[in-house]
């Protein structure tokens, strides 16, 4: 079969708007399918990072929107297996003009001495850390934040409270860096408890947990929520991970959205490459008769086709993923949504999917043209003018 | 006596269009020996090349027996006659039939592709067989930048170049000016005298005819007895 390389180049060559017009058809199906496959990798299949395989959340078994008791922290920390858990809560609230989607970045009230213990992978230099914790009204914000919103040590911040009836007015004292998730702002928890009325104080939105070890995970999830079952305020805990994710169901089914949708292109794209590659057949079936003439037999036909039709659709899946590349590092450095977004890539193994989705287009289109044109009786290939 | 290298028993070949048959070859006894030179002639729908792809194993006999270098055709599975024509048979198509993206040189070579030589192997032997024809300096042109006569030369060197038995030539000088079909006669009649080639040629062209050491005549499916020409 490598001996008929040569000519299976040359065929793929010979009309070359055809085969530049199906290499491009191919590549922008095979971009957007492996845009989506990226997506759905980043979304859902996933590891975690070593550095957040030992975090939980946990959070009012109802409605994330439904507080818990401040009291459940201690209750969590004596699980046997956890090493710290720290209260979380989501701010919300109006940073400049909340028409601005620039303007919005996640905002967390935090327990400041747990925090670094909690997300350990956080780096911030000493002198930073130490200006943090001391200052009640202090806030730290990821680097990436930071840089977008060109926030620097000393700078103010005013943050007018929504779901909280408070305006916060902070001040950067840290900017630190992460390998992921550094577009939050941090600031003190008790800082904003004191702020509220009376009322409003001593509930929680979520629970941020740290396991000695990630087997553990899994048991202490088990163990928080069992803690709770019979309570007034039911938790449900989960990895932080399984969390993060929770956010993206809120738009619907994202994972039948995404298959459905890669499955109609990848449909698509057959039909194309099925229509192109009937037509390139049909134009040499006399070709064929010649090559019969000298004794290629029909199984050799069909390899030559079939090679043809796959080296078309290789070469518009390799373009297909190398425009997908660039799409993801496109999004994934501008503003996004859910932090999942950013590990979003074109990896080996979405790579791989991709190319093996072109292989097989290149086979089923091929396939039944290749196949009725390798079988076609020698003098009736030879007359065949199309 | 010379080995007799196609032998053709009460041979029928009938095809079958829109529900009725057609009767393209009736009891077709034919005897070619080694080194023979046979021109085949009649008017057009006599059945010329129908009996030429018989003899090539490219289409099978309704009736009657066939052996070809001594090979009954029909017991052969079609993945041996494709080998078995690939070994034994060269053939020239009147529209020259080379692959257009292909230099004159690949052309000749594909049917080398389908042996175990080498690539080194496979260049030498088609560069030998272009030299034959008197292409050498031609090698590495495309088919549309060669002349009709050039390109049926291409041809007949892919038909040579490995070495085979038996030559079947189908109105090679039917899409050729004269002077070029000159040529090609010259060289198909060389092949035959100096290399001892055994040569089939189905024209219609007299002159052609003259070129080959015998002639038989083909009328309305039936080959006429040797030495009779039709009225």
């Amino acid at each position: 079969m490598f001996r008929h390389i040569p000519l299976i180049l040359k065929n793929s060559w010979r009309n070359r708007r055809r085969t530049t017009l199906t290499v491009l058809s191919i590549s922008v199906s095979l971009c957007l399918l492996g845009l989506l496959m990226a997506l759905y990798h980043a979304f859902y299949l996933r590891e975690a990072p070593p550095w957040q395989a030992r975090r939980l959340i946990t959070r009012n078994r109802v409605s994330l929107a439904v507080p818990m008791p401040i009291y459940y922290r201690d209750r969590i920390r004596q699980v046997p297996g956890v090493q710290e858990v720290m209260i979380s809560q989501w701010f919300g609230g109006v940073y400049k003009d909340s028409r601005d989607p620039n303007n919005f970045f996640a905002r967390f009230a935090v327990e400041p001495e747990k925090l670094f213990v909690i997300r350990g992978e956080i780096r911030v230099p000493e002198d930073q850390k130490r200006a943090f914790l001391a200052e009640r009204t202090a806030c730290a914000v990821g680097r990436r934040l930071a840089e977008r919103l060109g926030f620097r040590l000393g700078d103010r911040i005013t943050l007018k409270g929504d779901i909280f009836p408070v305006d916060l007015e902070l001040t950067v004292r840290a900017i630190w860096d992460a390998p992921d998730n550094d577009e939050v702002l941090y600031f003190h928890w008790k800082y904003l408890e004191e702020s509220l009325p009376p009322a409003r104080q001593g509930l929680v939105g979520t629970f941020s947990i740290l396991a000695e070890r990630p087997e553990d995970v899994t048991r202490i999830a088990e163990t928080v929520d069992a803690m709770f079952r019979n309570a007034t305020v039911q938790t449900r805990t989960e990895t932080e991970q399984a969390f993060a994710l929770s956010f993206v169901a809120f738009l619907g089914n994202v994972k039948a959205f995404i298959l459905s949708i890669a499955a109609a292109v990848t449909f698509t794209i057959l039909l194309v490459s099925a229509n192109t590659m009937a037509m390139s057949v049909r134009e040499r079936i006399r070709e064929v008769g010649v090559l019969r003439t000298l004794g290629y037999t029909p199984q050799s036909i069909l390899g030559i086709i079939l090679g043809e039709s796959v080296l078309i659709s290789l070469a518009g899946g390799l373009l297909g993923c190398g425009l997908a590349a660039v799409l993801c590092a496109v999004v994934r450095n501008g503003p996004i949504a859910f932090q999942q977004i950013r590990s979003l890539s074109v990896d080996a193994g979405v790579l791989a999917t991709a190319l093996a989705v072109a292989l097989a287009i290149g086979v089923l289109s091929s396939a039944i043209p290749a196949w009725g044109a390798s079988r076609t009786p020698i003098i009736q290939a030879l007359r065949h003018t199309g | 006596m010379t080995e007799i290298v196609i032998q053709t028993r009460d041979l029928d070949k009938e095809f079958r269009r829109d529900g009725f048959s057609i009767t393209a070859l009736h009891r077709i006894n034919l005897e070619v020996r080694r080194g023979e030179f046979l021109a085949l002639m009649g008017p057009s729908g006599s059945g010329k090349s129908t009996l030429l792809h018989l003899i090539a194993a490219m289409d099978r006999p309704t009736r009657g027996e066939i052996r070809v270098l001594g090979q009954d055709l029909r017991a052969l599975s079609d993945r041996e006659v494709a080998r078995w024509r690939n070994r034994h048979i060269g053939f020239v198509f009147q529209t020259f039939n080379l692959i257009p993206v292909l230099t004159a040189i690949e052309n000749v070579e594909l049917p080398l592709k389908l042996t175990h030589l080498s690539k080194k192997e496979r260049l030498a032997h088609a560069e030998t067989a272009l030299r034959l024809v008197g292409l050498a300096d031609r090698m590495h042109h495309l088919p549309r930048q060669l002349s009709g006569g050039q390109e049926q030369r291409v041809a007949i060197a892919r038909a040579i170049v490995t070495d085979p038995d038996l030559i079947l030539a189908d109105e090679p000088t039917g899409n050729l000016d004269a002077a070029s079909a000159q040529e090609v006669l010259t060289l198909l009649a060389k092949l035959n005298q100096e290399f001892g080639k055994t040569i089939i040629l189905v024209t219609h062209d007299p002159h052609a005819a003259r070129f080959a050491g015998k002639t038989r005549y083909l009328e309305k499916g039936e080959l006429l007895p040797e030495g009779q020409v039709p009225d």
